[in-house]
């Protein structure tokens, strides 16, 4: 950190330490041997799985119908294992410099689909011989949604140089007070207004943190830290105060889907991403207005030098603090948002409902290196792995529900600690800016 | 507590210099760290006030009517503050004392375990809150902030609780075996964040709470699919410990008061992490980690031992708060152990930074919120507000105990004293 870099440094290719990258090679192989052992060893040599891509009802705008994939459980996955371990064999020798982490999404992909095909072999434990791809990833694009607007919230604040841990009590407070509009008003700008709402609350609540991280200087991840408690506290004091006496306050509506004409008519891709809630789309849509604001703008430009750099941002007559404040009231809306998607796509507001999912964004936001479109990656990784998790527990894998709840966490753990480790944030993210 | 209200700024004393003015502490100044937290807890009262006001439907009642007379006017304010004194009152004799009782028994010599019972009360939850906070302090002493107590506790409850219930023997092995239990359970928590920041460097902020749900899936676990289970439950409840695993109240078991030999615990954690903290030479390397990471460096320090040893004593700290919350309270595990408003782990956070990370303070601010916790429980019995206001109010002191420049601000007292909380790794490059 002794080097200090301009923010227009944004085009350098990520360099792993070696070190880094033979551990990346091992844990894959890892990941392969594990794969032929359990997933091809613990099928039967007859067994078949059957994988399905049609939606669950077929209404009116179903997409157009595609057959069942049927493929042999044992060989799949162990060709499927061989591949990994070749994979990673190759990073352990090889040592790339470029494009380790595309091998690791492969890796991850081609295990998640052996997960699939051994979850789903028949004969075997499953209370039904398939699984239905279409349905895991229309559940797992909601949570996915929600971490999106959590770790854009993120992106917003820290490359400014705050830190927002209050992603999380954004989401209450978003969730709480969408869950209040959205039971109260009626028709189709019902949630519109659920989210402005949120907008305002999730913002309110940055523009405290703003205030006392920027104008006071306080400790951001101290003071983070305790508004989700504050925050977690206030849910859960007005939820029995007014949502116990008065449940028309939370009736827990689901935001209704829009669909895309024509293009939601496409097996798999239609229905989980072209027929999905209005958040949904925003949240596609934020993703590029945050990259274009932050990368392409001139305010972007003063947003990352007050990140990397406040002192000669300031120098050159950029106000930290104005920058700043914006910011995290920005990312504060966005995060409020966040929360009445997650209240639009999972029902009745309930203290503690968030999951953490606050946390798992900022997770995303660091794996996805403080940029928006990394951000989404990592969205999707842990977004799958919350739905995955559950439809293990349907399956009847010998493994107990409650030490399957805990997968989306332990691979955030192993993310933030196995591939990612020693990051660089922006340089001045978390330090309070005094001026001279 | 609440005796140092009064004190007034007094502009003759000496600015403290900087650095540790741990000395000058009790001089009444506006510097005083005192000073501040006893109006953020005014502060603290007054929001909590105004959460009462807008969601009491009588009190709200009361001020619509001023829109028909003005004469009404009296009326609101009445019932306004009879409310929100209710509450408070509720508070305060449910934690320390009720004057009544107390009058009761000082004339007819009688009824001395019902007045004392708020005060036990207090002290019984005082003791787990207490030395969880410590391990936290002590953690954020040497800049690791340790989110993860809360989880660290509920493996140190599991393990004293699994010790203590399916293993049988007499007291004095039994208690002491519990208690390392409890530490070992704490460490295991705390190791694997602590082994991951050293060696991986993934932030110890994402890494604890990440732990915090992974422990809370694993309770699930055990309560629900193990032998540890209470016989004969389908509910998730785990197995009762023995009486000789448990901690004895001091009084009897007859005199109903709950205050038990945890405070002795307490107080040997205090003690030891004064003695730690200040007169050890590895305590003194943890405080030069946490004030200046580059010259701990500098000075040989090895930061990585410094990081997993600060986490395996923060966590074994918070796992023996864990235990010492099951074998002094309700004797077994069940699935909501430590979640929600009752996570001392998460007060722990707040406790340390009221007490500004030292022994003594955080001592203190364990009583002031462990009596805010017991009263809260009181006043949602004697109000119907709920418990959840307590952690609001906890809360709200913190922010304003983070930010003592807004603190005098409010306050408009003079004093330039610049010494906000702090901790020493900021942001996510540490």
């Amino acid at each position: 950190m002794s080097v200090v870099e301009t923010a227009a440094e944004e085009q350098s290719v990520v360099i792993m330490p070696s070190g880094r990258t033979k551990a990346i090679g091992v844990i894959m192989a890892v990941i392969g041997v594990f794969t032929i052992w359990i997933f091809a060893f613990g099928s039967d040599a007859s067994a078949h799985s059957q994988i399905t891509f049609n939606p669950i009802n077929l209404g009116t705008d179903a997409p157009w119908l595609v057959g069942t994939l049927t493929v042999a459980s044992r060989w799949t996955n162990l060709i499927l294992g061989l591949l990994m371990v070749a994979i990673g064999v190759e990073v352990y020798v090889r040592r790339p410099r470029r494009l380790v982490m595309a091998r690791f999404g492969v890796v991850a992909i081609m295990f998640f689909f052996a997960l699939l095909v051994w979850v789903a072999r028949t004969p075997g434990p499953a209370p039904v011989p398939y699984i239905n791809l279409t349905a895991l990833l229309i559940n797992a694009s909601a949570v996915t949604m929600v971490l999106i607007f959590g770790s854009l919230s993120g992106v917003m604040c820290e490359r400014s140089g705050v830190v927002n841990i209050a992603i999380e009590g954004q989401f209450i407070g978003g969730a709480f007070l969408g869950s209040m509009i959205a039971s109260t008003t009626h028709g189709f700008f019902s949630f519109y207004y659920a989210a402005i709402v949120g907008a305002v609350v999730g913002g309110l609540i940055g523009l405290l943190l703003a205030f006392l991280a920027v104008r006071y200087r306080s400790d951001q991840i101290i003071v983070g830290v305790v508004l989700v408690t504050m925050l977690t506290g206030l849910a859960s004091y007005f939820t029995s105060q007014v949502f116990t006496p008065f449940p028309q306050f939370n009736t827990g509506n689901l935001a209704p889907n829009v669909a895309i004409p024509l293009i939601d008519k496409i097996p798999v891709i239609g229905p989980v991403l072209f027929n999905e809630t209005a958040f949904f789309y925003v949240a596609i849509i934020l993703v590029g207005v945050v990259s274009f604001a932050l990368f392409k703008t001139r305010y972007g430009l003063h947003v990352r030098a007050v990140g990397e750099h406040p002192r000669a941002a300031s120098t050159v007559g950029i106000s930290v603090e104005r920058v700043r404040y914006i910011n995290v009231v920005l990312g504060g809306a966005i995060a409020g948002v966040g929360g009445v998607a997650l209240m639009a796509t999972s029902g009745q507001f309930q203290p503690g409902y968030t999951n953490g999912y606050g946390y798992i964004a900022l997770a995303a936001m660091i794996f996805g290196r403080w940029r928006p479109s990394g951000a989404v990656v990592a969205s999707i990784i842990f977004g799958l792995s919350v739905p995955l998790a559950q439809l293990l527990g349907q399956y009847n894998v010998p493994v107990s529900i409650y030490i399957l709840n805990m997968f989306p966490y332990l691979i955030t753990i192993f993310v933030v600690a196995g591939l990612i480790g020693r990051v660089r944030a922006p340089a001045a993210d978390g330090i309070p800016y005094k001026r001279e | 507590m609440t005796n140092t209200d009064t004190v007034t700024p007094d502009e003759s004393s000496p600015v403290p210099p900087p650095g540790r003015a741990r000395h000058k502490i009790w001089r009444p100044s506006a510097q005083s760290p005192i000073v501040t937290a006893a109006l953020a807890l005014l502060l603290g009262l007054a929001v909590g006030a105004i959460i009462i006001i807008v969601t009491t439907p009588a009190i709200l009642d009361a001020w619509r009517s001023i829109f028909h007379s003005w004469s009404g006017i009296g009326h609101a304010i009445k019932v306004t503050f009879d409310n929100v004194g209710a509450a408070y009152r509720a508070i305060f004799t449910g934690s320390i004392v009720d004057p009544a009782s107390l009058w009761h028994s000082i004339t007819t010599g009688h009824g001395w375990d019902n007045t004392m019972t708020p005060i036990s009360e207090t002290l019984t939850y005082t003791s787990p809150l207490l030395i969880a906070s410590i391990g936290v302090g002590i953690a954020f002493q040497t800049g690791i902030f340790n989110i993860g107590a809360n989880g660290q506790a509920v493996l140190g409850g599991i393990a004293g609780g699994v010790i203590g219930s399916m293993l049988h023997m007499p007291m004095v092995f039994h208690l002491p075996l519990t208690m390392i239990a409890g530490i070992i359970g704490g460490m295991i928590a705390g190791a694997v964040p602590g082994v991951l920041k050293a060696y991986t460097g993934a932030h110890e902020v994402i890494t604890t709470i990440m732990f915090n749900y992974v422990i809370y899936s694993f309770l699930l676990f055990v309560v629900l699919s193990t032998p540890f289970q209470q016989p004969g439950q389908q509910n998730d409840i785990g197995r009762m410990m023995d009486t000789t695993a448990q901690l004895p109240p001091l009084f009897g078991t007859s005199s109903g008061l709950r205050v038990n030999y945890g405070i002795f615990v307490a107080a040997a954690v205090v003690v030891f992490a004064w003695w730690f903290l200040d007169r050890s030479s590895m305590g003194f390397d943890f405080r030069v980690t946490g004030a200046n990471p580059t010259a701990a460096r500098a000075s040989g320090i090895n930061a990585k031992r410094v990081i997993v040893i600060v986490f395996l004593i923060s966590g074994g700290l918070s796992g023996l708060a864990g235990m010492v919350q099951v074998a002094s309270t309700t004797h077994f595990i069940d699935g909501t152990f430590l979640i929600g408003n009752a996570g001392i782990g998460f007060t722990a956070i707040t406790v340390a930074l009221l007490g500004r990370n030292r022994p003594m303070g955080i001592m203190w601010s364990s009583l002031l919120f462990a009596a805010l916790g017991v009263g809260g429980r009181s006043m949602q019995a004697a109000t119907g507000i709920p418990l959840d206001l307590a952690t609001v109010i906890q809360s709200v002191i913190v922010i304003f105990v983070a930010t003592p420049v807004l603190v005098k601000e409010i306050y408009r007292l003079r004093g330039s004293s610049e010494s906000t909380l702090q901790l020493a790794n900021k942001g996510w490059n540490s």
